[in-house]
């Protein structure tokens, strides 16, 4: 079964930023675009604007080649090339916040050449422990929220309050979703899961928890669609967008059953505590949830983290999907696999450029793994 | 005289001293037995851990080293059979090769660490190489974060990086046992200053017409001002240097014979390459007078108020900045030293210093008529460089200068 709201979702897949220019053309509103998922969404949707996130896609670069050099991963060079040949052209603004070297140049490069009326930086510390980076942390959130509201408007408490339930309730729905699929993987194929996640950073929020609501509902009500007997993998990587990659994965007979990916649990990981002051709050969540490569953060061993809670998930393989030339994720690889093939979780590296992925070399790299597993 | 002699560049007397100094320290760094050795990137706060009688120890420097005498493929090789991938920066790649092989540019490879501090001002990688360094060699790394400078620098920021300070004296105090010394620290500081001072009056000479070094040069003999500012062998080093390098202006002997063409160059040195990227310039008549990377270390602190000073400075370097404050200090650099052109290498290991160039080479050439040229390599791996393309495109610049 699917279900009707699952097929609005679904249909949204083709044409990812439909759901934004409507949005804009309905209601006149002010569209925010942001690449990394630290951005701290509930301000914009809190100051009247729709967060939308960029993810970059699957295209042959025509005018970002130059700016940027061809060592700089996909992410973004297709980002960059969509907003110069007016792909995005329904962006009011951008933001973007410290992440990589790469983010970091783009930010600059993005501010000189895209057009965008709205520029703002968030420069969060890198040090995720020690009371002087909270310290920090906190007030370049409270200026950037500041900053925000000159271009955007006034944003209440109250409003942010709001914006803070409203995200959070979505959060918990995801979660939800996510844990319904742990226990019986066959409900939901798991790249329509992936997409529920993606899609919430899509679109208006509220819209997209009523929906998620009734594919709930939808789902406790229904039978599985496909066996859910297929092979249970982890995955890890930054941004998950490549959708006939899910397929064939699917078709080689295993499924994710759990992701490190921040288009996917990691966009959705930990609530914002609603017993403190909401831009506190917020601070807490981006500094609790479970990070990613840019972040340092030595109490927690990134390694010991995702071979628990790839074991915890009771997946028996993982997959690292990983942007070409993203150095972060890179770096951390050896440490995790280390990790992973110490708890038993074998694992395979990928590396892919949006726009060029070759889904018949990958179908035999990840065959393989599965039959490794099997045996 | 032949061809051959014209183009041959004059020797610099305080070569020998320089690379005395060097020995010197990489012996005392590998022999000691009662100094703790921190490994450290190469934009760190450097006088903590002299005035705590620490060793500072470089893995770029190293990494250079091992790039100029053609070592560092094969190191970064191990790296790579590690599962680190050929994309990262190939200083990194080295390093971690070197350390899992005990091996390197000097005998038996670089010391092992007792600690380390990793100083992000100028690049993110740093962080994340660092981090592998510390699980490696089992040691705690201290991360010294400078927050990235888009527009301006705010208020909190400057906070951060000085509380920072503070705990990094702490994390000193811990690791070596030792109490720290505000007197000591003035002390170190003072001496850094006279360091950086005099490093600036060196780099100063070239303005003059020819000029008495190349950046070839000035790369070679920053050395000392990166691994050991803050101790007087430093600045008795520069005073040599700045000597010669001024009298060579009194007598008017230019590094390149019969100089014609002023250039800037941007970006880590090709370090394999650089004898013959050197010749093949000079062959040319063109000297490349200043550059963004040696200028990098000429930061000032303030000794009324060290702490402060020292977290601005340290917060502000070139890598740390936007491009936009990046084409203001290249435009001062092309005014100050009167150069007709710009070189950038784009270095496949450094997203932070490449990515963006094209619009810097882009806004240079809008602002100042001058051209620019780019060349596609890697600091220290020679896979990603194509000799002959380079010698192409730098006889056409040279032609259209
Ligand atoms: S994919 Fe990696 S390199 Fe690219 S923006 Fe994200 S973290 Fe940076
Ligand atoms: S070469 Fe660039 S990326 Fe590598 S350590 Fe130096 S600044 Fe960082």
């Amino acid at each position: 079964m699917s279900g009707e709201a699952l097929d609005r979702l679904m249909k949204m897949r083709d044409d990812p930023y439909a759901a934004a220019r409507a949005w804009k053309e309905r209601t006149g509103g002010k569209v925010m675009g942001y690449f990394c998922c630290y951005a701290p969404e509930e301000m914009i949707h809190a100051a009247g604007a729709l967060p939308v996130r960029i993810t970059g896609e699957n295209r042959d670069i025509s005018k970002s080649g130059a700016h940027l050099q061809n060592y700089c991963c996909s992410l973004a060079r297709t980002g960059l090339d969509m907003a110069l040949d007016g792909t995005l052209s329904f962006l009011d603004g951008t933001v973007f916040v410290h992440t990589c070297d790469t983010m970091q140049r783009l930010s600059d490069i993005w501010r000189l050449n895209a057009g965008f009326a709205v520029h703002a930086d968030l420069v969060l510390p890198v040090r995720f422990e020690t009371s002087s980076a909270w310290d920090y942390m906190t007030s370049e959130l409270a200026s950037f929220a500041e900053g925000l509201e000159k271009e955007l408007g006034p944003m209440e408490d109250s409003a942010l309050v709001e914006s803070i339930k409203l995200f959070n309730r979505n959060r918990a729905l995801l979660a939800k979703l996510y844990q319904m699929r742990l226990a019986s993987p066959g409900i939901l194929p798991y790249d329509q899961a992936l997409w529920c996640s993606t899609s919430s950073a899509l679109m208006d929020k509220a819209e997209h928890t009523a929906l998620l609501e009734e594919i709930i509902t939808d789902l406790q009500a229904g039978t599985a669609t496909t066996d859910g007997s297929g092979v249970p993998l982890f995955g890890i990587g930054s941004v998950m967008d490549q959708w006939d990659f899910l397929a064939m994965v699917a078709e080689s007979g295993a499924t994710f059953i759990d992701d490190d990916f921040c288009n996917g649990r990691r966009y959705f990981d930990f609530e914002v505590p609603e017993d403190v002051p909401p831009v506190e709050g917020i601070a807490r969540r981006l500094w609790g949830r479970s990070s990613c490569p840019c972040k340092h953060v030595p109490s927690r061993d990134r390694g010991a983290c995702l071979a628990d809670r790839a074991t915890a998930a009771g997946a028996k393989g993982a997959i690292f999907f990983q942007f070409k030339f993203c150095e972060p994720h890179a770096f951390d690889y050896p440490h995790v696999k280390k990790a992973l093939d110490k708890a038993g979780i074998p694992s395979l590296n990928l590396e892919f450029e949006q726009g060029s992925v070759s889904i018949g070399q990958l179908r035999t790299r990840v065959g393989a793994l599965v039959e490794t597993i099997k045996a | 005289m032949s061809a051959e002699d014209i183009r041959k560049p004059p020797k610099i007397a305080a070569t020998e001293q320089m690379k005395q100094l060097i020995t010197n320290y990489y012996i005392e760094a590998k022999t000691t037995k009662e100094k703790p050795i921190c490994w450290i990137t190469s934009g760190g706060p450097v006088e903590f851990l002299i005035a705590m009688g620490v060793i500072p120890v470089y893995p770029e420097n190293h990494g250079a080293m091992c790039g100029a005498s053609k070592i560092a493929v094969g190191l970064a090789e191990v790296a790579e059979s590690m599962g680190f991938s050929q994309d990262l920066c190939s200083y990194a790649r080295l390093d971690i090769g070197g350390a899992a092989t005990q091996n390197g540019a000097i005998p038996g490879g670089l010391p092992k660490p007792d600690f380390l501090l990793c100083c992000n001002n100028i690049c993110g990688t740093v962080t994340k190489w660092y981090e592998e360094l510390s699980r490696f060699w089992d040691v705690p790394m201290f991360l010294f974060d400078t927050p990235f400078i888009h527009k301006s620098k705010p208020g909190h920021a400057t906070e951060y990086v000085k509380q920072q300070c503070l705990e990094l004296i702490e994390f000193l105090q811990k690791q070596t046992g030792k109490k720290w010394s505000d007197d000591r620290f003035a002390e170190v500081a003072m001496l850094s200053v006279e360091g950086v001072d005099l490093w600036k009056e060196v780099l100063k000479t070239a303005e003059s017409r020819p000029s008495p070094f190349t950046c070839f040069d000035a790369f070679i003999h920053m050395a000392p001002i990166v691994t050991l500012r803050g101790t007087q062998e430093v600045v008795d080093y520069y005073k040599l240097l700045r000597d010669e390098m001024q009298e060579r202006v009194a007598n008017g002997v230019g590094a390149v014979a019969d100089e014609k063409y002023r250039l800037i160059w941007d970006n880590i040195p090709i370090w394999y390459e650089m004898r013959n990227l050197g010749n093949l310039f000079a062959g040319n008549h063109a000297c490349l007078v200043a550059d963004t990377y040696t200028t990098a270390w000429a930061v000032d602190i303030k000794i009324e108020d060290p702490l402060t000073s020292m977290a601005d400075a340290y917060t502000k370097v070139y890598l740390n900045i936007s491009i936009d404050l990046m084409l203001d200090q290249l435009l001062a650099l092309i005014e100050r030293y009167s150069a007709d052109g710009l070189v950038m290498h784009s270095n496949r290991s450094c997203k932070p210093y490449s990515l963006g160039q094209y619009d810097l080479a882009r806004a240079v050439t809008e602002r100042t008529g001058k051209p620019a040229l780019i060349i596609e390599a890697d600091m220290t791996d020679s896979r990603a460089f194509s000799e002959a393309q380079t010698r192409e495109r730098v006889d056409a610049f040279i032609e259209s200068l």
